[in-house]
């Protein structure tokens, strides 16, 4: 995740992800939000539902469930990812469905998983957004961590930030464990990943604290790995501006306390019209283009292409 | 969790040679960050270790928004020379400064010199007028309620000017003086004038 987006009107290929941690915060909503006001500034965009086992962005789109879906591909009934892609009601925006057609759909091989990314990456196009699944499981992160816009969306909600920043350091961790150069800095990442762990290492930081101490030439490659990670948060169903302050304290609580250089992305107000729309079966950005939703959506789209954050006032 | 350390510029996210302004703001937002049951901070810190961070936060604010103490922390740490400050690398927010020497007597000078005059709002002193001096200063009532550990709600009587319900006048001067000390005023002429425009009597319940 390099968290370095091409600019607007630039035919760089870029994957965002959506992620959170955890279900039921919008992200599939937002994920078919964002490609449709993307596909509408003229991108080529292809919407995948990444949400193995749960899937249902199709949905968000107003559409049934398509015949040919990420399954087919994972279970090799079809020989390219192309050939799962089906064309939504709005022009430039495509869709690869979720696998929730077979059973252990989320429990996927590593080699299917690894053969699934690499296909993404090679798809043809402005903008690949991925809604994944809720949890933190590795077929969730790996997903995240593969791509150059990495969002976590979160409502202003105890449980959701809880399982924003699990999310986050699963991530991280994830990553940094990948360039752990010993086998006993790859037990000091895993420990780092239990709570209950004697080390009582409780957060990124204390990790390379305790990495350290143990071995100071393992140090370098953490740290690299560590300022490269840059997520970026959203705020979904904000009702007020204190909701909505919550992002940049989000922000500087991830650079005090974890080590994490995020930022804040943007906010999209809580608003009737959503899930209107959704209990229509209709895209409320479609259905309502001028509700405040809405408009959030498309300030955050253009905001992402610009590779734009919030910034507070003072700093 | 390790809780921050650092000097008073990093605990509060600013460089040496922040303004008074960033300085206020940077404080008042990481207040309400680290505040009880904040969002954003209550499943990464413990309440003991938040409730550390709040402190060393104060103690740092209150330094650094005091002129002499300001200027005293700086000279200790190395952050200015104890010679005249240039006007390049005067601090922000503060009138030139004489010779401010390291010396006892330096000291009493500069702490003589630049103790600006507190701000003292023209009589009669009531809620609507406290009001409108915290909203021009963009300070929210919540802010002080943190900092102060007023109750919001006594906050909200002392600018309703809902006198009933406030508490005895032994008890209300020093909230007043607290509050009236968040927002820039002199402590005690604020206090003394809302009390005598109240009509609450000292010793009353």
């Amino acid at each position: 995740m390099n968290g370095r987006p091409g600019t607007a009107g630039s035919s760089t290929r870029q994957i965002w992800s959506l992620g959170g941690g955890k279900g039921g915060i919008g992200k599939s909503l937002l994920a078919a939000a964002l490609g449709y006001e993307l596909a509408r500034m003229g991108k080529r965009v292809i919407l995948v539902d990444a949400d193995l086992g749960g899937a249902n962005l199709h949905t968000c789109l107003g559409m049934g469930a398509p015949e040919k879906t990420l399954g087919d591909f994972i279970l090799r009934r079809v020989e390219r990812i192309e050939d799962v892609l089906v064309e939504t009601a709005f022009r430039g925006l495509r869709l690869i469905s979720g696998a929730s057609d077979f059973l252990g759909a989320a429990n996927i091989k590593h080699l299917q998983k690894v053969r699934v990314l690499s296909r993404i990456r090679s798809l043809d196009v402005d903008v690949v957004i991925l809604d994944l699944g809720a949890g933190t499981a590795f077929n969730v992160v790996d997903f995240f961590l593969i791509s150059d816009v990495g969002l976590l969306t979160l409502v202003p909600e105890p449980t959701s930030i809880e399982s924003g920043y699990r999310f986050l350091k699963a991530a991280l961790y994830r990553r940094l464990r990948s360039v752990a150069p010993t086998e006993a800095i790859r037990h000091l990442v895993d420990a780092a990943g239990d709570r209950k762990h004697p080390l009582g290492i409780r957060s990124p930081l204390d990790l390379l604290n305790t990495v350290a101490m143990e071995d100071q030439r393992a140090l370098e490659p953490l740290r690299r790995e560590m300022a490269a990670f840059h997520p970026r948060f959203v705020l979904n169903q904000v009702r007020d501006e204190e909701d909505g302050a919550i992002g940049h304290q989000l922000v500087t609580a991830c650079a005090r306390h974890l080590g994490i250089s995020a930022s804040y992305a943007g906010c999209v107000h809580f608003d009737d019209a959503v899930w209107k729309s959704l209990r229509q079966r209709r895209l409320f950005a479609v259905d309502a283009p001028a509700c405040r939703a809405a408009e959030d959506v498309r300030r955050l789209a253009r905001g992402l292409l610009g590779g734009e954050n919030l910034a507070l006032e003072w700093t | 969790m390790s809780v921050l350390r650092g000097n008073h510029y990093a605990l509060l996210g600013l460089e040496p040679g922040a303004t008074t302004e960033q300085i206020e703001r940077a404080f008042r937002y990481l207040i309400e960050l680290y505040g009880e049951d904040a969002l954003a901070t209550y499943s990464l810190l413990d309440s003991g270790e938040a409730k550390q961070m709040r402190a060393q936060l104060r103690e740092a604010y209150d330094v650094l928004r005091d002129p002499v103490r300001h200027l005293e922390y700086d000279v200790r740490h190395g952050l200015i020379s104890g010679r005249t400050p240039s006007p390049g690398n005067q601090l922000p927010g503060m009138p030139p400064l004489p010779g401010v020497g390291v010396s006892e007597d330096g000291e009493k000078a500069a702490r003589a010199a630049v103790r600006p005059d507190p701000v003292v709002l023209p009589e009669p002193v009531n809620g609507r007028v406290l009001k409108a001096h915290r909203e021009e200063r963009g300070i929210r009532l919540r802010e002080i309620a943190d900092s102060t550990k007023i109750t919001l709600r006594y906050l909200e009587y002392i600018e309703a000017d809902r006198y009933s319900a406030l508490p005895a006048a032994v008890y209300l001067r020093g909230f007043l003086q607290e509050y009236a000390r968040a927002i820039g005023l002199d402590p005690r002429r604020t206090s003394e004038s809302y009390l005598a425009n109240s009509g609450i009597q000292e010793g009353g319940e």
